[in-house]
């Protein structure tokens, strides 16, 4: 875990802010003081807690932790840590599949470029634009390889 | 300028770039398309994966504009671009809302406006438009104010609402990692939406117009729930308001067509001279 965050999260008071600032938790099982402070304890995320995938990042929490300490920040780089232990999570490969591909998350269908033209606009989303695409295609695979086909 | 399209505005919400170059062509702004540009990558959910992917591919972008302005109309486009043009000092990036509204000014654009549209509005500005705080400099972090006075503009009324500041549900990666959770997040911002009996939602990000356009046929088809509520990006209202053919809009493309909204859209009142 990274020093800083580390150092920061040794501060927490306990209020619950957070965990009352999420919208997500009002809806689902995220925690997210409970996965910061487990994170905290173990000086790695738990594994089994997928609840962290529930995060929309809307930093509530960390605009109001009244002690300064970045938890959507550190939420995220816990992320990424249980990525590189086990993977993306099943439906995010796709996407992750289509910026390796289309260098887009969201690529274009036949009918969204028609509706372009419909609408008199041009193509020129790297995803149409060869050269441009080829450059995007390599860097992300430069730093995905192992985590998309 | 440059403007930079980012994949939900090239390839889904096309209209939304059609009506920000009438707006600006009318205003006497000079912007092109960042040729070439890619996925911006989107911030959250890149960075949880590879945070040197999402700076890379964030400054190749950045360099295509060749040190001209970058004018985005996606709040998470405009997060990855400021957030790391702020770290490598390359780049000047604005959002087309707060550029509006800073650089232009309400009372500039109202000279602007052909057509009124008195419309009751439910505002969603969308979490990374305003936080965090420590990059988005420009309004509060709690209750911003800049989108209600920019409907103002055209004689529109933002009709405060259950949830107002609540998230769409669709950024983090949960649309597409944990739709149900998004889902059910959509349904408590919608449910606060229907008791304040607007005709549209007025958003300044294509992904949450994506969650609450798309995201309502979903609900319809999973749950049966029939909201209805037709959902417009800022730009295309202040494109109409400027004289713009509601048809140029792409409006009627969106998953949620309501004609009761399009038919005062193209009615509006005129401006008299």
């Amino acid at each position: 875990m990274n020093e800083e965050y580390l150092r920061k999260l040794n501060t927490c008071i306990q209020c619950g802010t957070c965990i009352g600032s999420c919208f997500s938790g009002k809806v689902t099982a995220l925690n997210t003081r409970k996965i910061l402070m487990e994170y905290l304890a173990k000086g790695k995320p738990v594994k089994e807690d997928d609840t962290i995938w529930f995060c929309v990042t809307c930093y509530a929490c960390q605009e109001r932790c009244p002690r300064g300490i970045p938890l959507t920040d550190i939420l995220i780089e816990a992320r990424k840590e249980l990525v590189k232990e086990k993977g993306l999570p099943g439906r995010l490969k796709n996407a992750f599949g289509f910026l390796a591909e289309y260098s887009a998350l969201v690529p274009a269908r036949d009918e969204h470029a028609k509706l372009r033209e419909e609408l008199g606009l041009p193509l020129y989303h790297s995803q149409f634009v060869d050269g441009a695409r080829d450059e995007v295609v390599e860097i992300v695979r430069k730093h995905l390889g192992g985590v998309v086909r | 300028m440059k403007f930079f399209p980012g994949c939900m505005i090239h390839n889904r919400y096309p209209g939304i770039e059609k009506a920000l170059y009438y707006v600006f062509e009318k205003l006497g702004i000079d912007i092109s398309p960042l040729e070439g540009s890619s996925c911006c990558p989107a911030p959250s959910i890149t960075r949880s994966v590879s945070s040197e992917l999402w700076e890379e591919l964030a400054q190749r972008n950045l360099k295509l504009a060749d040190g001209e302005t970058v004018i985005t109309a996606c709040n998470g486009c405009f997060t990855t671009l400021l957030e790391v043009s702020e770290k490598s000092g390359t780049g000047d990036v604005r959002h087309v809302a707060e550029f509006f509204y800073t650089e232009i000014g309400v009372e500039e654009l109202k000279r602007y406006v052909e057509k009124r549209l008195p419309l009751k509005l439910a505002i969603h500005y969308g979490c990374h438009f305003f936080r965090p705080s420590k990059h988005k400099k420009f309004t509060s972090p709690e209750r911003p104010k800049m989108l209600d006075e920019l409907v103002e503009v055209f004689g529109a009324e933002s009709v405060d609402y259950r949830y107002k500041f609540m998230c769409c549900g669709g950024g983090g990666g949960v649309r597409a990692g944990a739709t149900e959770v998004s889902h059910d997040l959509l349904r408590r911002k919608m449910d606060g939406i229907v008791e304040a009996d607007v005709d549209a939602i007025a958003v300044i990000c294509p992904l949450c117009m994506n969650q609450f356009d798309n995201g309502q046929k979903e609900l319809s088809e999973l749950v049966g729930e029939d909201y209805g509520i037709p959902v417009i990006h800022y730009v295309q209202l202040l494109a109409i308001a400027m004289g713009m053919d509601v048809e140029d809009t792409g409006l009627e493309r969106h998953a949620i067509v309501s004609h009761s909204f399009i038919e005062k859209l193209v009615k509006g009142e005129k401006v008299e001279d």
